[in-house]
C-alpha cells in the first residue's frame, strides 16, 4: 500500500511545476525564516494565496517546501547576528554565535544546514512509516473518536502555546466560533451571516490568518528603532564539506532527530520545544572536552536536526488525522482542504497519490534544503542588510494582493484589516494566536462529530464515556488541563517564594 | 501619556464580552426566525455556537477574576507602561494601510499602490527622495507584474479601469 502510494504520487510530483515549486518554496522558506520576525509560518500564509490555484501537489510541495525552509532560515541569522530569525532557532545561537565569533560562521551555516536537512529526511521516514499506521489504525474512528480527538487537538496547544492556558483556551474557542459562521451543513440555515450573501461560506481563512499574522505582526516590527538598519555582515560560504563536520556527530544528530520528531507528532510541542530539549539532552549527553555554549559544533547539530526532523513528525497527526500539530501545519491542512482534499484515513484510502506525491515533496524539499541552501548561502547573507523599511511595505502589499487573488473580493481585504486590527489587539494582551487558527481548523470537525455522535447515540453524551478510545482521549484532556493548571500554580508559588524580602 | 498592559487586557475581556453579546443577538433573532435554533442535533444550529460562547464567556471571567485578583498588588507584567507615542507608528501604518485598501476598489491598484509603498518608507523613517519615489514605483510594478503575468490575477483596475497590458 505504502509503495504503491509513493509510486502514484512520484507520476504527479514529477512534474516541472512540482520540482521547480519545491525548490522555490526552499529558497523562500530559507528568506523568510533568516528575516527577523517572519519565518515559517509567515512564509506560508504570504504564498497560501498563490499555491491554492496550483496542482495539488505542487501545490503543498510549495507550502512544505517552505516551511522546511524557513525551519532551517531562521540559524542563519542566529549565527551571523545573534538574533534567531525564527523562535525556532533560538536555541542555534547559543553555539552557533560563539563559532561565528570564532571565525567560523561559514561552518555554522554550513552545519545548521546540513543537520537540519539530515534531520528533515530522518522525520521523513518517521512520517512515511507512520502516518500510514495511525492512519490505519484511526479507520476505524466513529464520530465521537474524532469529536474527541479535535478536543484534544484543541487543548494540547492551547496547553502548550505562549502566555497563559486560559488564554490559549479562550483563542482556541474564538476559532472555534468563527468556523460557526456561514451556512449551516446540517440544517442549512444561515449562521452569523447579517443578510450579506459574502458571509455564506464564513470568513476565507486565509483572509482571517493573514490578518491575525501578518498584519499584527508588520504593526509590531513598526514600533522597533531599527527600521533603517542595514546590518553589517560578512558574506559566508558554507562547502559541503560541512555534510562531513555534521556525520562527526551522528550519535547526537540521531538522538536530536528523534526527540524532534517525538515532539512534532504530539499536537501543540512543535519545533521550539524539541529544539531546546535536544539541546539540553546533547549538553547533558557530552563528554568533558565538549563546551556547550563556547561554540560546540554538537550544540548545532542538536537544536537544527530537532526543529527539522519537527517538520516530518507534526505532517503524521495532520495528514492521518486531520489534527494540525502546529500552526504552521493547520495552515497546510488548510491549503489541502481548499484543494478539495480532507485529511484524516479517508485520503490514505481514496487518494493516495496525494499522500504519495506529498511524502516525495517532504522528502525533496529536504535534499534541495542541503544543496540549495549550502549554494545560496550568500544570497540569504545579503537579504539579510535589506532594511526594515523595505519589508514592511513588500510583505503589507503580499498580504493585500494575495487576499484578494483569491475570489478577487474586495470584502476579503477588509475582513483581512479587520483581523489584523484584532491581532494587534490580542498579542498588545499576550493572547497566543496559534490556537485561533487550529479552532478555525478543528471546528468544523469537532462540531460535525459532536452533532453526528448526538444523532447516532442512544444515551446522549454518553456516548463518549462508552467507546473505549474516546474515553481514553477524554481522560488524556482533562489530565492535559489539571497538569497545565498544576504546573502553573507551581511555578507561581516558586516565584513566589524567590521575591526576596525588603528592609 | 501611557497605558498599562492591564488596561489592554480588560479591552479583550470587553471585546469577547461583544462577540457573545452578538452570538446570542443572532441566536435569538436570525436563527430564531430562521427555526434553526430549536431541536435535536440535525435540526437545532444555534446550540453548539451557544456553547462555545458560554464556554468562552467561563474563561474570560476566570481571566477577569484572575486579572482583578492580580490587581492587588499588580504584578510587573500586568503593570508594565506602554507609551503612547511608541504607538503613534503602528497607528500611522494601520491608517495608511486602512486608506489604501478603501481606495484600492475605487481607484485601482496601478494608481493606489505607489503611493502606499512610498507612504509607508516615510513612516519606517525614510527620506522623501527620488529613490524612495522611485523603489515604491518599482516595488509596485514588480509585484503587478508577477502577480499579473506568472499567477494570472487580475488586480483591481478601478473606475479608470487602469490594468497594464503586459
Amino acid at each position: 500500500m505504502l509503495v504503491d502510494s509513493i509510486l502514484a504520487g512520484y507520476a504527479l510530483f514529477m512534474t516541472p511545476a512540482a520540482i521547480g515549486l519545491t525548490l522555490l518554496g526552499v529558497l523562500f522558506g530559507l528568506v523568510v525564516g533568516a528575516l527577523p520576525g517572519l519565518g515559517p509560518l509567515m512564509g506560508i500564509i504570504l504564498l497560501l494565496p498563490v499555491a491554492i490555484g496550483l496542482p495539488p501537489v505542487a501545490a503543498m510541495g510549495f507550502l512544505i517546501a517552505i516551511f522546511v525552509g524557513g525551519s532551517c532560515g531562521g540559524s542563519i541569522s542566529a549565527i551571523l547576528l545573534r538574533i534567531p530569525g525564527t523562535p525556532l532557532a533560538a536555541a542555534t545561537l547559543f553555539d552557533g554565535y560563539p563559532m561565528a565569533q570564532k571565525g567560523r560562521a561559514s561552518d555554522a551555516i554550513g552545519i545548521a544546514i546540513s543537520a537540519s536537512a539530515l534531520g528533515g529526511l530522518f522525520g521523513g521516514g518517521v512520517l512515511i512509516l507512520l502516518a500510514p499506521a495511525l492512519a490505519q489504525f484511526a479507520s476505524n474512528f466513529a464520530p465521537p473518536e474524532y469529536a474527541a480527538l479535535a478536543v484534544t487537538g484543541l487543548i494540547a496547544i492551547a496547553v502548550i502555546s505562549e502566555g497563559s492556558l486560559l488564554k490559549g483556551l479562550i483563542a482556541g474557542c474564538f476559532g472555534l466560533l468563527l468556523a460557526t459562521i456561514g451556512t449551516d451543513e446540517f440544517s442549512t440555515g444561515y449562521r452569523f451571516t447579517f443578510d450579506t450573501h459574502h458571509m455564506l461560506n464564513g470568513f476565507h481563512i486565509v483572509a482571517v490568518v493573514v490578518g491575525l499574522f501578518a498584519i499584527s505582526e508588520m504593526a509590531h516590527q513598526t514600533m522597533g528603532n531599527d527600521l533603517l538598519k542595514k546590518p553589517k555582515i560578512d558574506i559566508a560560504r558554507p562547502g559541503f564539506g560541512s555534510v562531513l563536520l555534521t556525520l562527526k556527530h551522528w550519535k547526537n544528530l540521531l538522538r536530536s532527530s528523534t526527540i524532534g520528531a517525538f515532539f512534532g507528532a504530539l499536537p501543540g510541542a512543535g519545533g521550539v520545544i524539541s529544539s531546546f530539549t535536544s539541546y539540553a539532552v546533547a549538553k547533558a549527553a557530552a563528554g568533558p572536552d565538549e563546551k556547550y555554549g563556547e561554540g560546540e559544533e554538537g550544540g548545532v547539530v542538536a537544536t537544527e536536526s530537532a526543529n527539522n526532523a519537527t517538520v516530518g513528525g507534526t505532517l503524521v497527526p495532520s495528514l492521518a488525522l486531520g489534527i494540525p500539530g502546529d500552526a504552521s501545519s493547520a495552515m497546510l491542512i488548510g491549503a489541502l482542504l481548499i484543494l478539495g482534499y480532507f485529511p484524516g484515513p479517508t485520503l490514505f484510502e481514496q487518494q493516495p497519490e496525494i499522500v504519495g506525491g506529498i511524502f516525495l515533496v517532504y522528502l525533496t524539499s529536504n535534499v534541495f534544503l542541503l544543496i540549495a541552501g549550502i549554494l545560496a548561502t550568500p544570497l540569504f547573507v545579503y537579504v539579510l542588510r535589506v532594511p526594515k523599511s523595505y519589508l514592511i511595505p513588500i510583505v503589507l502589499l503580499l498580504c493585500t494582493i494575495g487576499t484578494f487573488a483569491l475570489q478577487a473580493s474586495v470584502f476579503d481585504l477588509l475582513v483581512m484589516f479587520g483581523f489584523g486590527l484584532v491581532g494587534i489587539l490580542l498579542r498588545a494582551a499576550s493572547y497566543p494566536l496559534s490556537p485561533i487558527v487550529i479552532g478555525i481548523i478543528l471546528g468544523p470537525l469537532l462540531e460535525n462529530n459532536l452533532r453526528r455522535s448526538l444523532l447516532i447515540s442512544q444515551d446522549g453524551y454518553w456516548i463518549f464515556v462508552e467507546r473505549p478510545v474516546s474515553l481514553i482521549l477524554i481522560i488524556v484532556n482533562l489530565l492535559l488541563i489539571a497538569g497545565s493548571i498544576w504546573f502553573a500554580v507551581r511555578k507561581k508559588s516558586k516565584a513566589a517564594d524567590k521575591v526576596p524580602v525588603s528592609d | 501619556m501611557t497605558m498599562r498592559k492591564k488596561h489592554i487586557g480588560w479591552m479583550v475581556v470587553a471585546f469577547f464580552v461583544a462577540i457573545i453579546a452578538v452570538v446570542f443577538q443572532q441566536i435569538y433573532t436570525s436563527m430564531t426566525e430562521q427555526g434553526i435554533a430549536s431541536g435535536g442535533p440535525y435540526d437545532n444550529a444555534a446550540a453548539y455556537p451557544a456553547a462555545v460562547a458560554i464556554l468562552i464567556g467561563i474563561l474570560v471571567l476566570l481571566q477577569a477574576g484572575l486579572g482583578l485578583l492580580r490587581a492587588l498588588p499588580p504584578s510587573d507584567e500586568e503593570n508594565e507602561a506602554i507609551s503612547l507615542a511608541r504607538l503613534k507608528r503602528p497607528a500611522g501604518l494601520l491608517l495608511i494601510f486602512g486608506i489604501y485598501l478603501a481606495l484600492l476598489g475605487p481607484l485601482g491598484y496601478h494608481l493606489t499602490t505607489a503611493p502606499m509603498i512610498f507612504a509607508v518608507m516615510v513612516l519606517c523613517g525614510m527620506r522623501i527622495a527620488l529613490v524612495t519615489i522611485a523603489v515604491s514605483v518599482v516595488i509596485a510594478f514588480v509585484l503587478a507584474f508577477a502577480f499579473e503575468v506568472f499567477l494570472k490575477v487580475v488586480l483591481p483596475g478601478g473606475i479608470f479601469a487602469l490594468n497594464i497590458p503586459w
